[in-house]
């Protein structure tokens, strides 16, 4: 069990290296100058000569690259182009909102998804059933934007229910908060609970057609503590998997859903670093998004020693 | 209620301790509701200094931190803000200053003759309007630390109205360390003796933007007038928020999660006009005038026959009824100075009164030697004036036999890349579009756009001794009377040589909630001091 | 010699054998048949588009915001630009980029995938580098793409294209890997048989079920990503008309001029939709069981 975790935490530092190596070459490998991307449209060829040498950019790639990791590791990850400020402050600044959001999606969409997905199952081939894979298919298809501009529409201008746009934060009151994030996390969360909904269906109909099941049918134990002992138990490896896959669609699904809704998180610095051309912000926070999926995944990993007793690697 | 130096102080240290602490102690120091001012401008801010850029944003934020000498008022007279004493000498060519009491910037530090001295000489390396004045100045000495002189070698009409222009590059007074400053490189510290202070700590760039009144601020005695008299904060906290989406900003707005918009989208505002909760006022009666700026350094706009054929391409109305909808809030105008102020005439207008004629812009482009080579287009596609007249620019130049490319990027990009004067193939370009007041359009010295002094002026760099000579002559006028004919002359001159080719006129309101009052009518920018809410 | 009484009998039944065979599928896969209706309705269209569509840069200021109507039968916007036209011209960027998407993702991912699955050196150092592709969030990758390279059509496809490669790969190596165990793989190898034309003749052809699949979805996932990236600004060049950006252009006017926003939306649902269909359908009927194991 030790050799195990210790195994796939060296896996997951490996892969982060890689992911970091990549995102590291795409700035080299791009058509401009290192320097004058790092630096930006406005600086003069002295600030450019100067960056180069204080960042070394002479120096053989592998060598940069060292340097830079270690810096990156020490929590540097440059400096934005356009505020001046180190890219991981303008990130802490931001992170509250967006951890907010994803938290209440998930939360959302996980109890959503896997109870219309239990629901789906149990009572297979029925109308419900027909029901939850029409609008979970029709949910994966339609994109986060025009979802968060409907819901928009109805429910903050038509109705006046919920604000509009922007972020309230913890501090300003638990309701306040929850309030501009329940759109936001609909929007976001709607492909996310139709994808988890379908696999927990298949899952749980997998596991419902096995032998221990209707055994424990025959036996007479009631469908409830059937389908959630041992039936959700069993199912939940592949959908814990698909919990973690997910992420990787939150994480972009936050970018547009956060220039939907003008949510001040870190997916909007990135937007807005698109059109200030400030590559620092675009590289630092791609690359802590997927250092949060990586660790996300070895979280799902992990969990799936505790979920399946037969999983040993 | 006002503050004391004393608490600001304390108030200060605290939010600096509390933006490390958890932020359950933030909310704590930050001002009610009720007495902060949330507003929506038209961009985002992103230079921070008002010297160095003539972007209309960083007006706005030099109007709140900083101070001008003196301010036109709704007259457009120029009267002192913080010069308290001012006297000319007989032969007129000695003007004496001495400053106001109680001057002090943010710091706490005094505002002195040197900081002035410094700050003036930097807008003169910069701005139009400055420029000219400067040309005539032999000595600015500093008398003492609340006295200094500008001294003439020749008579020079407009010295206060140049000091007291509320047009970019705003003429405000920072401290001496920052006015020393390169002219040639931005100052990023946001340090003034204006009505409010900028909060770093609070602030969030490309987010919201935070400013707390000045407690130690003293006002003239005088009732606001545009940019003079007394800068009154009604208000604790002004935030600007960063919105680019023109739905959210409006639905804001209608929610009252924002006070003030400043650009809701004509099409939108059939959704405002019914919200008793919400007024639209018109605070720019001279509204805005479009530019389409060509440049004169590289082909096919070196040569006047291509600039004559911009004049028979454009077609005014498509693009007003494209951005702004509603005929109500627009008009078109073929005038150089705007059709809503004095120097507005007709003369040499009969391209315009004949309307669009594309057959003749492409003869005159084949007159002008054009070789099919690209010309490129800076498009600004986060500004709707901006991004849809350059698609109609674009299309209009494609059916005149011209090879035009657009160059799509934000407004920031474009404003960087519009400095650029190598040729289009190294990073150059050949059009963008923008807009000025239309008050600064009806004034030939004051406005930026106006100067065709080749490679020293403005973007687009148009030469034209002719222009220049009559614009000086502008200056020296008398009379109102005299003032018109030279701008009949300037005019006249102008359409055969075509500085940049003109797209009409607005003048679209600004949305408010209807609790706010006190904006000051001027054009361009949103001064802060006055308002407040009910 | 033939029999004369026999072959008109052996002929008809199959005739009707074959009408029989069609109706059952189309009862047993309705949401596959409509998929696929769609999807050849809008492919049809997009490729027609130059006969059909009309001109979707043309604009008139002076008739913006027309509603839809018997002349312009997606009205126009806020330039006057016809929406149906936009709209099919759309079309085009987004199929053009799901499809090809899908085939390059599949191609590369199949070939990494059959040689992981077979060379155990391949597996180790490649496997690695598969995990961590798939950790950059597309939408990431491709802004960052875009703001150091150019933005256009071939770099969101390459954007698009690599975090795709490696659920590909892993997939296609798994099928391997259960196939490699088959009695009969081990007898090929046993009897010196070429690795190639074990790949060849017997595992590739055992890859194509879930492989399809898994390219329908792939097709979806990238037609919605591209979307996202012109709605974003951070696709394809503003002037090419795609759903993504209109749909980011027309969203100030959702209210006074819904069909500005709802035409591109619906389409771009609709298309998402049908190739979801079709590939739920594929995946029912080929081998459910694989195509859940990624």
């Amino acid at each position: 069990m030790l050799a195990f975790i210790i195994r796939r935490l060296l896996t997951t530092v490996l892969v982060m290296a890689i992911v970091a190596a990549f995102i590291f070459l795409l700035l080299h490998l791009s058509p401009g100058d290192p320097a004058a991307i790092i630096v930006g449209d406005n600086a003069t060829q002295i600030q450019i000569d100067a960056v180069r040498k204080q960042l070394g950019l002479d120096d053989p790639l592998a060598l940069q690259f060292v340097r830079w990791l270690l810096g990156v590791c020490r929590g540097d990850l440059g400096i934005s182009i356009f505020s001046h400020e180190p890219v991981v402050k303008l990130i802490t600044q931001r992170i509250e909102p967006t951890l907010s959001l994803a938290t209440t999606t998930l939360l959302l969409a996980v109890t959503i998804a896997v109870s219309f997905g239990v629901i789906a199952a149990w009572r297979v081939g029925t109308w419900v059933d027909r029901v939850v894979m029409v609008l979970s298919v029709v949910s994966f298809s339609v994109p986060v934007f025009v979802v968060g501009y409907l819901l928009i529409y109805l429910f903050s201008i038509k109705l006046g229910w919920l604000p509009v746009q922007g972020y309230a934060p913890l501090t300003q009151g638990l309701i306040v908060w929850v309030r501009h994030l329940i759109l936001p996390s609909i929007a976001l969360g709607l492909a996310y609970v139709a994808l988890i909904a379908r696999i927990t269906r298949t899952a749980m109909l997998d596991v419902l057609s096995e032998d221990y099941i209707r055994t424990a049918r025959a036996k007479g134990v009631a469908t409830g503590p059937v389908l959630m002992k041992h039936a959700l138990k069993n199912a939940g490896v592949p959908i814990v998997t698909v919990i973690g896959i997910g992420v990787a669609l939150l994480i972009g699904g936050v970018v547009i859903t956060e220039t939907v809704f003008n949510i001040p998180g870190v997916g909007r610095l990135v937007v807005d670093a698109i059109s200030q051309r400030d590559y620092p912000i675009i590289q630092g926070v791609t690359l802590i998004f997927s250092g949060v999926y990586v660790i996300v995944n070895l979280l799902v990993d992990l969990s799936y020693a505790a979920l399946d007793p037969r999983i040993r690697y | 209620m006002t503050t004391s130096r004393r608490t600001f102080v304390k108030g200060s240290a605290a939010t600096a301790a509390a933006a490390s602490a958890p932020g359950l102690l933030r909310a704590q120091t930050a001002p009610s509701a009720a007495r902060t001012l949330r507003v929506v401008l038209h961009g985002d801010l992103k230079i921070f200094d008002p010297i160095w850029t003539t972007a209309n944003m960083t007006g706005n934020h030099g109007l709140l931190i900083y101070d001008t000498l003196f301010g036109m008022d709704d007259k457009r007279i120029p009267q002192p803000q913080m010069v308290d004493k001012w006297g000319v000498s007989d032969d007129k060519l000695t003007y004496t200053f001495t400053l106001r009491d109680g001057l002090k910037f943010h710091d706490g530090q005094a505002v002195t003759s040197a900081d002035v001295v410094a700050s003036v000489r930097r807008w003169a390396a910069r701005d139009g309007a400055a420029q000219h004045l400067f040309k005539r100045v032999a000595d600015t000495p500093i008398k003492d630390d609340k006295t200094f002189q500008i001294v003439l070698r020749e008579r020079y009409g407009l010295v206060l109205d140049a000091l007291g222009k509320l047009e970019t590059n705003l003429p405000v007074i920072m401290r001496k360390l920052d006015a020393e400053t390169d002219p040639n490189q931005q100052v990023t510290t946001k340090v003034g003796s204006g009505p409010f202070i900028f909060n770093e700590t609070e602030s969030r760039s490309g987010q919201r933007y935070v400013y707390d009144k000045n407690g130690a601020y003293v006002p003239r005695k005088e009732a606001a007038t545009g940019i003079a008299g007394g800068k009154i904060a009604k208000v604790d906290r002004v935030i600007i928020d960063n919105m680019a989406d023109e739905q959210t900003a409006v639905a804001a707005l209608k929610a009252g999660e924002i006070d003030f918009y400043e650009v809701p989208p004509i099409d939108l505002l059939d959704q405002l006009e019914g919200d008793k909760n919400i007024r639209l006022a018109v605070l720019n009666e001279g509204g805005n005038v479009g530019m389409c700026r060509l440049n004169w350094l590289h082909p096919p706009f070196d040569k006047v026959e291509a600039r004559q054929a911009m004049l028979y391409l454009i077609k005014q109305d498509d693009i007003l009824k494209a951005v702004f909808g509603n005929p109500k809030y627009y008009r078109t105008c073929g005038s150089l100075f705007g059709c809503t102020g004095l120097m507005q005439s007709d003369v040499n207008t009969d391209w315009f009164k004949a309307g669009q004629n594309i057959p003749k812009a492409r003869e005159l482009f084949q007159r002008a030697g054009y070789d099919g080579r690209p010309v490129v287009i800076l498009q600004a596609t986060n500004i709707a004036f901006m991004n849809n007249a350059s698609l109609l620019v674009a299309q209009w130049l494609k059916e005149a036999g011209v090879n035009a490319e657009l160059a799509a990027s934000d407004w920031g990009a474009v404003v960087t890349r519009r400095a650029v004067k190598k040729p289009v193939a190294e990073g150059g370009w050949n059009i963008f579009i923008t807009w000025g007041s239309g008050e600064g359009f009806d004034n030939p010295i004051g406005f930026v756009a106006h100067t065709a002094n080749g490679e020293a002026g403005w973007f687009g760099w148009p030469k034209d001794d002719l222009h220049e000579k009559l614009r000086d002559d502008w200056a020296m006028a008398t009379s109102l009377d005299e003032r018109k004919a030279i701008a009949r002359k300037l005019q006249e001159n102008a359409w055969n040589y075509v500085p940049m080719a003109l797209l009409g006129q607005w003048a679209p309101p600004v949305a408010m909630r209807a609790n706010v009052s006190g904006f000051i009518p001027i054009p361009a920018h949103v001064p802060f001091w006055n308002v407040e809410k009910a | 010699m033939v029999d004369a009484t026999t072959t008109p009998i052996a002929l008809a039944p199959s005739r009707a054998a074959r009408r029989a065979r069609v109706w059952r599928f189309l009862r047993r896969n309705p949401t596959m048949v409509l998929g696929l209706v769609i999807l050849g309705a809008m492919l049809l269209a997009a490729l027609a588009a130059p006969w059909i569509a009309g001109n979707p840069y043309a604009m008139k200021p002076i008739q913006r915001f027309q509603p839809p109507s018997d002349t312009l039968w997606f009205g126009t916007d806020n330039l006057g630009r016809d929406v149906y036209a936009r709209t099919i011209y759309g079309a085009r960027v987004s199929l053009a980029v799901g499809l090809t998407v899908a085939l390059v993702a599949v191609s590369i991912g199949l070939l990494i995938g059959l040689l992981a699955g077979f060379f155990h050196w391949v597996e180790a150092l490649v496997m690695r580098l598969m995990d961590g592709l798939m950790a950059i969030p597309a939408i990431l990758l491709a802004i960052a793409l875009i703001s150091l390279f150019k933005g256009s059509v071939a770099i969101v496809i390459i954007a698009i294209v690599i975090p795709e490669v490696p659920r590909v790969a892993r997939l296609v190596r798994s099928v391997v890997l259960t196939a490699r165990e088959q009695p009969y793989i081990e007898a090929a190898i046993a009897s010196g048989t070429r690795v190639r034309r074990i790949l060849w003749r017997h595992i590739l052809p055992s890859t194509f079920p879930p492989l399809i699949v898994q390219a329908t979805y792939i097709c979806a996932s990238a037609i919605l990503i591209e979307a996202g990236l012109s709605f974003l600004g951070a696709g394809t060049p503003p002037e090419i008309p795609t759903w993504g950006n209109m749909i980011a252009s027309s969203r100030v006017y959702l209210a006074r001029a819904p069909w500005t926003v709802f035409c591109p939306g619906l389409a771009l649902a609709l298309v998402v939709l049908s190739v979801n269909l079709v590939g739920d359908g594929l995946r029912d009927r080929l081998d459910p069981r694989i195509a859940r194991r990624m």
